[in-house]
């Protein structure tokens, strides 16, 4: 009898908690949509949902993606809106904190759907948060644009509603192994020579290791000596680069998030390792790495990135995104992960206006189709379907140089610099 | 052979950081029978301590261990007095401390997480990189520095321990804390002190892990479990043991690394295995159990 | 028909009308939003009360049941992609191994009592975890699985795990109820005099930790069918082992139906505060942990159930839940 009065308590619980969570809680976007409008206006509104690693692991990229979108809502709220079958209509959006982790992520996208009423989504930044949210983007029915999971696995599942603007991690380490291969035809390095790979236990790890990997088999002048895993947001590194060290390799490639960049460069430094050619993949040109670790630190480390202002000089899409987030933002210079988190919002702006109707089927289609002029590297922003519905752009490849700037040094078409091989830096 | 050395050297470096992070939660369990768990939220603050002294005004985390140390000292006594000291004790009382302290570091993990944001931190020291040559192999100055500081941590303690009358009143009371009472030794009083010690030695850890690796309110997670494997293999309650427990477990994490084909990743879950093992096995330690010194 | 004189007719009607409440609710309201939430509230309820057949009835406090949860889920799903099985025989199919898993940790570790079952525990759990981030023939590493998208399936779950959690708390009555439960009392209050009156208290205690893991397997499963993607990561996490842990004592340790309440609170509470506070209810939580450590030890149960007392002063609170 006792457990019927428990019962009978818990019941009452879940029915308050039913009232309670009703209608959104009116402190529902507190990390600020930058197009709020008055209370009234938000009947003719597109509203957007978005959530982003504000606080965790990943919060620094966060906040620049953050600020890629507070961009793209912002002009749009300058030019009144954007036009939705010839009319204007306002964008909002709301977003989130997700805390760097797959649950919250993946459930905050279910409030912003079904209580928060969004009708499109933006996508968070990491792949392995981007491969739990998608999931309930797709089983809801609501265009999902993202512009932080590069992971091929994210779009081999067929999904219909998913779209990526950061090109596959697969892409990123043959780009950065084309230049090796340059620079090893020219005869700056061994032949054949030798890697140590070094890739975070994550989809992007495991597609960069592919990408190496394949680059290795096919061209057959490189073979991997060391091929370990690591775990995200490792601390001790240690006996890893021991390892490393044993084998005593010509390249060294990892791949690693900020955070781990920075705590690998540092033991890496520290057990006085040095390789001919050194890269972290898409990391290496990052202020807050020369600033933790010290410029002399970073010299020569190879990155693949998605985007950079450097291609603001041949690219008239770049330029304009470049401009104006100097103009916001002090003279600051963007780096790509607010290039992405703007392109990101704009793709899906345009698509609405170019669906010229907030329905969701019309959007998704034209999603499918677009294909636009775009600030990313090759000019051009289309979702392929034989991708799954990834962009195909390709990728710079960057080198940091000892007075801390970091030149384009491939593809030949956008590169700024010829790039150094091998590492001067070794020699002392 | 070389390589051989630099592994050597490695597993050594490692234990003097395991060991710093086990001594606190082995001394608290010896003496007051009670598993610790705020370890790892003392660990974050003394973590964050050292960063702040060092951000803001510019202190040396070395120098910064002693005031950090002392003030560490005096929250863990008033935290004994406050909530340890009303459990139960004994056996019964084991889980419900645990829970109790585990409470404690929810909410210290979040009180880091408001003052300073859940953004990972790091302590920029000169020496951060700066490496000597020691029997040709590369030896972190920082890491090397933790070492000597686990080498002192356990000369004092075991002067502490065995030279002082502190330390016999501890003894005493670990053994056998009814007839302390009895013979007038102030049971409560030495409880105090000895998780005030404790808490100090996490900051202290804490405080020297800042200096390597970056950490965020959640840091002290994975420390607290490396201690839980050492201080079990050690014998839950002996200072020596944990030193000499703390390079058993570095070897076991750092020898496979030399083992062909043998992914790295997996090492860490080696320490783990082996605290099943241990404490299935031999649940008084691999050295049986001992009553500090 | 005639009931076991175990089993009181009040608790058996009030569990029936809130099952029967619960069941139509859904067709009342069309807020898909709390209705998944609700799903999730039982998948939580059910977990919660298979914890605390382990750590609540035998007080072996297990910091480690990711691990079942982890490999149930990741069997059923592998059971569905690879095997086709149906979804509910994969569930049970993940049950089983995971049941079979925590008789194998389980069996040798249930001997240790107090914290140094605990630490052992953490020890398996965090094990369990790296070698599942690693196994990717299992659980396709880090990248995870995802299972076959069935449209409507997540709306039809609720009832599924409406299910689940009123079988839970069945089952956590009969435990406690049927002579079992009298044994099970004894094993928790001193294991060597039970055995010496003779309870079989290595096969009593393996058969708890059985069911308990098999639950955690099946809810494993269920909560990948909700999801449709899971990840190593997250499905064998520390913080997950320690939800259950919060949900069963807060909400009343070692009582019956204490942890399906903590279970409920905490999910709500914690989709509640993480669209504007994230992270606050772990330390919310924390407070809760400590007062109801100093203060409360049956819990939020407790203190519902002074409330009750005063309500109603004839009757008595004493004996509660044949609590010792």
């Amino acid at each position: 009898m006792r457990t019927s009065r428990v019962c009978l308590l818990f019941f009452v619980v879940l029915m308050a908690a039913c009232k309670k969570s009703g209608p959104a809680p009116a402190d529902s976007a507190p990390s600020g949509g930058t197009a709020a409008p008055a209370a009234g206006d938000s009947a003719g509104a597109i509203r957007i949902g978005a959530t982003l690693p504000l606080t965790g692991a990943e919060s620094r990229i966060g906040g620049f993606y953050k600020e890629g979108y507070d961009l793209a809502f912002a002009e749009a709220a300058q030019n009144g809106g954007i036009e939705v079958g010839g009319k204007k209509m306002k964008v909002e959006l709301t977003l989130l904190d997700d805390t760097s982790t797959q649950a919250t992520a993946a459930s905050l996208a279910d409030r912003l759907i079904n209580s928060d009423k969004v009708s499109f989504l933006l996508g968070t930044y990491a792949t392995n948060l981007v491969e739990a949210q998608s999931v309930v983007a797709e089983q809801n029915g609501i265009p999902y644009v993202n512009g932080g999971g590069a992971a091929t696995a994210i779009y081999k599942r067929g999904y219909k509603w998913v779209f990526g603007l950061l090109a596959p991690v697969e892409l990123l380490a043959e780009s950065i192994m084309k230049w090796v291969d340059t620079q090893q035809q020219a005869g700056k390095l061994p032949k054949p020579a030798t890697i140590a790979l070094l890739w975070e236990n994550t989809s992007h790890g495991k597609d960069f290791r592919k990408g190496v990997t394949d680059f290795a088999t096919k061209t057959k002048n490189y073979t991997v000596v060391v091929d370990e895993s690591f775990e995200l947001s490792g601390k001790d590194f240690s006996a890893l680069l021991g390892k490393v060290k044993a084998a005593n390799a010509d390249l060294f490639l990892a791949d690693a998030h900020l955070p781990d960049y920075i705590t690998m460069q540092r033991q890496y430094v520290t057990a006085g390792l040095c390789h001919k050619i050194q890269s972290y993949g898409a990391r290496g040109s990052e202020k807050q790495a020369a600033e933790a670790l010290g410029k002399k630190n970073v010299e020569y480390v190879l990155s693949a990135v998605w985007w950079s202002s450097q291609l603001a000089g041949k690219n008239p899409e770049a330029k304009k995104f470049v401009e104006l987030f100097k103009s916001k933002n002090g003279g600051r210079s963007p780096e790509w992960y607010q290039a992405l988190g703007y392109e990101t919002a704009r793709a899906l702006f345009t698509a609405i206006s170019q669906a010229g109707s907030t329905d969701r089927e019309a959007v998704r289609a034209k999603l499918a189709s677009l294909k636009i002029p775009s600030l990313l590297p090759g000019g051009e922003l289309s979702f392929p379907a034989e991708f799954g519905q990834q962009v195909h752009a390709p990728f710079v490849v960057q080198q940091n140089l000892p007075d801390g700037s970091a030149p384009v040094i491939a593809p030949p078409e956008v590169a700024l610099g010829q790039g150094i091989a091998p590492n001067p830096g070794c020699a002392k | 052979m070389e390589r051989f050395l630099e592994l050597v050297i490695a597993s050594v470096l490692l234990a003097g950081l395991y060991a710093t992070m086990a001594y606190g939660l082995g001394l608290i369990y010896g003496v007051l029978r009670i598993v610790n768990l705020n370890h790892g939220g003392m660990i974050m603050a003394g973590a964050y301590a050292g960063w702040y002294l060092h951000s803001e005004f510019g202190i040396d985390p070395y120098l910064a261990l002693l005031p950090v140390g002392t003030v560490a000292f005096l929250v863990g006594m008033g935290m004994y007095r406050l909530l340890v000291h009303r459990l139960p004790r004994g056996a019964a009382g084991g889980v419900q401390s645990l829970l109790l302290l585990f409470g404690v570091w929810l909410v210290m993990r979040n009180i880091a997480y408001l003052l300073f944001t859940g953004n990972d931190q790091t302590v920029h020291t000169t020496y951060a990189t700066r490496a000597i040559t020691l029997a040709g192999a590369q030896v972190s100055v920082n890491r090397l520095a933790v070492f000597g500081v686990a080498l002192a941590t356990l000369g004092i303690l075991h002067i502490l321990l065995t030279k002082t009358y502190f330390g016999k009143a501890l003894r005493a009371v670990a053994q056998n804390p009814e007839s302390c009472t009895l013979q007038g030794i102030r049971v409560d009083r030495i409880y105090a002190l000895t998780f005030g010690l404790g808490t100090a030695l996490a900051s202290v850890a804490g405080l020297l892990g800042a200096t390597l690796f970056p950490f965020n309110p959640s840091f002290g997670a994975a420390e607290l479990l490396k201690s839980f494997v050492v201080v079990v293999l050690g014998g839950l309650g002996s200072v020596a043991g944990t030193a000499i427990a703390a390079l058993i477990l570095a070897a076991v994490e750092v020898f496979p690394t030399a083992i062909p084909g043998f992914p790295t990743y997996l090492t860490a879950a080696l320490g783990f295995v082996l605290l099943v093992l241990v404490l299935v096995l031999r649940p008084g330690g691999l050295f049986g159990q001992r009553v500090l010194g | 028909m005639s009931l076991p004189p175990w089993i009181s007719r009040r608790a058996l009607i009030g569990l029936g009308a809130a099952c029967a409440v619960l069941a139509v609710g859904p067709l009342l309201h069309d807020n898909l939003y709390l209705h998944n939430l609700l799903t999730l509230t039982f998948i939580g309820i059910a977990a919660a009360l298979a914890w605390n057949w382990l750590g609540g009835y035998l007080g072996q406090v297990s910091f480690g049941h990711a691990a079942m949860f982890g490999l149930g889920g990741f069997v059923a799903a592998r059971g569905e992609i690879s095997l086709h099985l149906p979804m509910v025989f994969a569930w049970i199919f993940g049950g089983l191994v995971a049941g079979a898993y925590a008789l194998l940790w389980g069996h040798p570790t249930l001997r240790l009592r107090g914290p140094y079952f605990s630490i052992a525990t953490i020890g398996v759990g965090e094990a369990t975890r790296l070698v599942g981030t690693y196994w990717d023939w299992l659980t396709g590493g880090s990248s995870g699985l995802s299972l076959p998208m069935h449209p409507n399936l997540k709306y039809t779950l609720y009832w599924y795990g409406l299910a689940l959690a009123a079988l839970a708390l069945a089952a956590s009555y009969a435990l406690r109820r049927s002579s079992l439960g009298l044994s099970l009392l004894a094993i928790k209050s001193d294991v060597d005099a039970a055995s010496d009156v003779g309870v079989g208290a290595v096969r009593l205690q393996d058969l708890v930790l059985f069911l308990s893991g098999a639950m955690m397997g099946v809810c494993g499963g269920f909560y990948a069918s909700y999801f449709s993607y899971i990840e190593p990561g997250d499905m064998f996490g520390f913080d997950r082992s320690i939800s259950w842990v919060l949900m069963g004592v807060i909400g009343g340790i070692g009582t019956i139906a204490g942890p399906a309440l903590g279970a409920v609170i905490f999910v709500l509470l914690r989709q509640y505060l993480i669209a504007s506070y994230p992270q606050l209810y772990l330390g919310l939580y924390g407070i809760l942990l400590v007062l109801v450590i100093l203060f409360e030890p049956l819990g939020l149960t407790g203190i519902a159930l002074r409330l009750f007392h005063r309500v109603r002063p004839d009757l008595s609170v004493t004996g509660v839940a044949g609590e010792d």
